[in-house]
């Protein structure tokens, strides 16, 4: 699963029979550790109601099918919660910096340094 | 599945039998601008570098060329939408009538994978 942030939203009336009544989203990644295209977003069926801006958990593969009702869906990423609060412990920085790619003009709106156990 | 826009066609004058009468279609796929609006990876002409972003899929819904489409990847969206025997793994999945991408929420362009 990946933590990403809906920036928009995508409308299609021609499409692929399974995928009629399906709310589609167009979700940036913070974090991408498997990039199979060269671009900065991904579609991803909207199963929770999430609003546009809102960070999401998007579940990638398989099980993003099977939360769809019906696991022939043609879906390759759901999202699967909205994200209230991401808590990352200060012991994950090296010198105030993330040692994973989160860059300081793009980062989860509910993001929270901590300090020590949460 | 990602947002790409069709940029042409590919026909094959002898091709696979299981590819039969399939219609396959040359999608760039695209990254948003700062304003929020579309722009073609693959969109720098046919001597760039990044012509090799662009992807060759199948398309049963008749996809015109400058239209902005869905486009799913991998073994198993090419089994439940095409069936098994069609040798690809992009398909054509929706023909989007719009998108709107808010560019406050999406602040620089550049692509950190």
């Amino acid at each position: 699963m990946i933590l990403g942030r809906i920036v928009g939203t995508v409308w299609a009336t021609r499409k692929n029979p399974k995928l009629e009544d399906l709310k589609l989203a167009i979700v940036r990644p913070y974090f991408w550790y498997d990039p199979s295209h060269d671009v900065d977003h991904l579609i991803a069926v909207d199963q929770v109601g999430a609003q546009v801006g809102q960070d999401v958990l998007v579940c990638v593969g398989a099980p993003g099918r099977w939360v769809a009702g019906d696991y022939r869906c043609p879906i390759e990423a759901s999202i699967m919660a909205i994200i209230d609060e991401v808590r990352i412990a200060s012991e994950s920085l090296s010198d105030g910096t993330p040692r994973f790619a989160l860059r300081e003009s793009f980062k989860p709106t509910t993001l929270q340094w901590t300090r020590g156990r949460t | 599945m990602i947002l790409g826009r069709v940029v042409g066609s590919v026909w094959g004058g002898k091709e696979a039998a299981s590819l039969g009468v399939s219609k396959l279609v040359l999608v760039s796929p695209v990254k948003f601008a700062p304003d929020g609006k579309p722009i073609e990876v693959a969109a720098d002409g046919p001597d760039s570098p990044l012509t090799a972003g662009l992807k060759i899929a199948i398309d049963q819904l008749g996809a015109g060329v400058g239209e902005y489409v869905l486009i799913g990847h991998g073994s198993r969206i090419r089994d439940l939408t095409v069936g098994a025997t069609l040798p690809t793994k992009d398909v054509l999945l929706a023909i989007v009538d719009s998108c709107y991408v808010d560019p406050a929420l999406f602040p620089d362009a550049e692509v950190q994978p």
